[in-house]
């Protein structure tokens, strides 16, 4: 059971599982009917890019809670490596995002709720990484940024809410996967490519936890041989 | 000494305090005049250009600013004095300390906003607005409220850091963004349409919902951010 849990075997799993994702995208499900069309196949990638940013920033909520109740330095590499994650998946849905919006809607970028709760999240867990490279004490360090990720992880759907209140003409009108909406063969695919990804953001994290640990065990080490 | 007591005693505290010198309410007013000067320079495009539908924006980015100031201020004085210190050797709990950091910002900010909006109906409103000021109000304190709960939370968190003041503006300012939202859409419509209640309604509640939820939270982690 560990050996499957491990880095690598969740990137085969994570690999494979892409692929034939994004290979079903392709040949096995329909060009959209809508005014889309060819360009819609980037939600097999950017929809569950987005939900593997979300889920990220969850883990780090909630070990963020785990660490304020316990004071476990586990859990606070366990939450800054999520937010690391977190980012970078962040970014992602932003670029695909960005890459839709011009096929879909002939421009880079529209103020549109989800783009604009993407770049605000990016801000805030930014701002994490900047908290945490100014305070040198470790356990200060780890209950600040637990009470931030706490803090940041709340204020995501509220913003995501509060886009809502902007003038409408701003934005076009959104595009997503509404559930029922999607014809059985693209959900075949959209399942894989999203089961895919959030393996994939799974292994990045047991990976980087692992150079984590490796690099606290350098550091005890350095300094029981007293340098 | 019952909790609320020590609630008034810490309140009362920070008000003379800041009343013997009047460091920061003084630069906090300057600041926010000085800051519709410029918005008034920056954004006059042309000859009577109307800025009625730059209003809500306005006032709600110069308190925002004016707060960052008036928080960073408050906290370094606390810190730099070691008032901070003898506040946490006494028995009081963290939860009233947090409760009255918050209504002293609060008190600061609602006195600067006293004078600044007058001043602001005068520069930039021309409709008479009297009759919708009650909606007005409403939205201030209910926005005040957030932002001076969520300022004071990471105010104590960004002063024991090495960077203080820089760092409050980065971790508070994206946090803040549903109240800009939220205040500036109905400030707007307040200035530029007479809006009343019946149109305001979502947004006052989406602000009475931020304001329990971030009070809450960070009433709930105020405790680790102040530290022992």
């Amino acid at each position: 059971m560990k050996k499957l849990l491990s880095a690598p075997a969740l990137f085969a799993v994570a690999g494979v599982l892409l692929i034939v994702g994004v290979v079903l995208a392709f040949w096995y499900s329909p060009v959209d009917a809508s005014s889309m069309g060819f360009s819609q196949k980037i939600l097999y990638y950017h929809a569950p890019i987005a939900a593997a940013a979300l889920v990220a920033y969850g883990v780090a909520f909630v070990a963020a809670i785990a660490y304020l109740r316990t004071q476990d330095l586990k859990w606070d590499r366990l939450g800054f490596v999520s937010v690391r994650i977190g980012l970078v998946f962040s970014v992602l849905v932003m670029i695909t995002g960005m890459i839709w919006g011009k096929a879909a809607w002939g421009t880079w970028w529209a103020w549109e709720p989800r783009l604009t709760t993407f770049l605000l999240a990016c801000f805030l867990y930014a701002a994490y990484w900047v908290l945490r490279s100014v305070v040198d004490e470790e356990q200060r360090r780890a209950t600040y940024a637990a009470v931030f990720a706490v803090i940041a992880f709340i204020d995501v759907p509220i913003t995501f809410f509060a886009t809502r209140f902007l003038p409408e003409g701003l934005h076009p009108v959104v595009v997503g996967p509404g559930g029922g909406g999607m014809e059985g063969s693209m959900a075949v695919s959209f399942g894989i490519c999203m089961i895919g990804m959030l393996v994939l953001m799974a292994a990045m994290i047991v990976r980087d936890l692992e150079i984590e640990l490796i690099k606290d065990r350098v550091t005890d080490l350095k300094t029981s041989l007293g340098g | 000494m019952s909790g609320w007591a020590q609630f008034k005693a810490i309140v009362r505290k920070d008000l003379i305090r800041e009343l013997r010198t009047r460091d920061m309410l003084v630069s906090m007013i300057l600041f926010v005049l000085l800051a519709m000067i410029i918005f008034h320079y920056a954004f006059t495009v042309k000859e009577g250009a109307d800025l009625t539908y730059f209003t809500g924006g306005m006032l709600w980015v110069t308190f925002i600013f004016a707060m960052l100031l008036g928080l960073n201020r408050s906290f370094a004085q606390e810190k730099d004095e070691h008032c901070l210190d003898g506040l946490l050797l006494c028995p009081v709990d963290r939860v009233t300390i947090f409760l009255a950091k918050t209504a002293g910002n609060l008190v600061f900010l609602l006195i600067i906003q006293a004078v600044a909006v007058p001043v602001f109906a005068l520069f930039f409103i021309e409709r008479n607005f009297l009759g919708d000021l009650l909606p007005f109000l409403v939205v201030l304190l209910l926005a005040d409220l957030g932002i001076c709960s969520l300022g004071t939370l990471l105010a104590t968190i960004s002063m024991n850091t090495r960077s203080r003041d820089l760092l409050l503006p980065i971790l508070l300012l994206p946090l803040l963004v549903p109240v800009l939202i939220a205040a500036t859409g109905a400030t707007t419509l307040i200035f530029a349409e007479g809006a009343g209640f019946g149109s305001l309604v979502a947004r006052m509640l989406f602000l009475l919902g931020f304001d329990a939820v971030f009070f809450v939270a960070a009433w709930g982690t105020y405790d680790f951010a102040i530290g022992e």
